[in-house]
């Protein structure tokens, strides 16, 4: 069981981390589209929405790297479930005042033509790597993981009580 | 890639690896955000009013009149089929000095909207602004498939009458590729998001009514 657990850990990294460095990965260069989508929600004050817009897809790829090489997972797993939250909070609030937006979540973004809006698929995937990213905070050991060494000797105090 | 660590291994891999991630992300990350500041020093073409979002304004001196503000972008589909709907009857109102039209030339589809938006603006130095403006929109390539260069561009200006070797050099030194930025900054600030977007008297044009001629004369007459 214990064994099952920590590659379904590696499993958990890959996939929010795999995520999160390409949603990152596709919207760095163009900045100008990514603040385009976070101004489109209509949350937050346009000067505001236009730093995240800049920052955010930077966040996701370093979020997305320390998650695949395991590198201070816990703390990563929790921003990135952080973030969830907030996309889900986001694209509900879009979806419950009818606002046309394209979630942006891998570049692109902004409005689009009334009736052709999709969130569903975008709350759903979001929610499944919420999911992940608690398992991470609770569970952060894993396969192949760099904070391995640390774990180990957590592990081990935890034997000697 | 020490992807194995040893077991027993101390944390030094681990903090390195930590550290060069962030390191990496933030090396990425300030040259974008200096490089979305406006730049104060940028040389701006004729008729452009940094008080307007930095648009390209005609009849500007007029007072009394609607004033239009054009959002759009030079690779946009939909933009190409505003203009086409709406071009002319914005041509005429502009020809008969019926209101100030501002046009904002974005460049968020990437690197062929910002030469082509440096284009327009070197043809506004020699007058020709709109007739270039309408042939881009007639020849529209599909998205960032490399059809337009700065060749292109010049041959472009050719065919609607730029002659002057001005404009040639104008658009092969990206002469205003620095006010392309800033009109792009300005429209994050004046929170556009999609194209095109069109106020009229700083109102936003009911969706409905940019590609139906007789809805959007209403809405301008309106003002």
């Amino acid at each position: 069981m214990r064994e099952f657990k920590l590659w379904f850990g590696l499993a958990s990294r890959l996939t929010l981390g795999g995520v999160l460095l390409v949603a990152g990965y596709l919207k760095y260069d163009e900045i100008d589209k990514s603040q385009m989508a976070v101004r489109a929600y209509e949350m937050l004050p346009i000067a505001l929405a236009n730093f995240i817009g800049m920052v955010l897809p930077f966040a996701e790829i370093g979020m997305g790297l320390l998650l695949i090489l395991g590198a201070a997972t816990r703390i990563t797993a929790a921003l990135g479930a952080l973030l969830m939250v907030v996309f889900v909070i986001g694209i509900s609030q879009a979806w419950a005042r009818g606002l046309s937006i394209d979630c942006g979540c891998f570049g692109g973004g902004g409005q689009v033509e009334p009736g052709t809006a999709n969130y569903i698929t975008p709350l759903l995937r979001d929610t499944g790597l919420l999911a992940l990213g608690i398992y991470l905070f609770r569970y952060p050991q894993s396969k192949f993981s760099l904070d391995q060494s640390s774990q180990k000797l957590n592990l081990e105090k935890r034997d000697m009580k | 890639m020490s992807a194995k660590p040893q077991p027993g291994k101390d944390n030094f891999t681990r903090n390195l690896v930590i550290g060069v991630v962030l390191g990496v992300v933030l090396i990425m990350l300030v040259p974008t955000i200096i490089s979305k500041q406006t730049k104060l020093a940028a040389k701006i073409p004729a008729s452009v009013s940094a008080e307007r979002g930095y648009g390209i304004v005609f009849n500007e001196e007029l007072t009394g009149v609607p004033v239009i503000d054009i959002y759009e972008d030079f690779q946009c589909p939909s933009c190409a089929r505003f203009e086409g709907t709406q071009g002319q009857y914005l041509d005429s109102i502009i020809e008969d000095k019926k209101a100030t039209v501002v046009f904002h030339t974005l460049s968020f589809l990437g690197p062929e909207s910002v030469i082509a938006a440096n284009a327009a603006a070197c043809s506004a130095d020699e007058g020709k602004f709109l007739a270039l403006h309408k042939m881009l929109y007639q020849t529209q390539p599909r998205e960032n498939s490399g059809a337009w260069t700065n060749e292109a561009l010049v041959v472009a200006g050719e065919s609607v009458g730029i002659k002057s070797k001005e404009y040639e050099k104008c658009v092969n030194n990206g002469t205003y590729a620095d006010w392309v930025g800033n009109v792009q900054a300005s429209a994050a600030q004046s929170d556009v998001n999609s194209t095109p977007t069109v106020f009229i008297n700083g109102k936003e044009l009911d969706r409905n009514a940019y590609y139906d001629p007789a809805l959007f004369i209403a809405a301008v007459e309106r003002g």
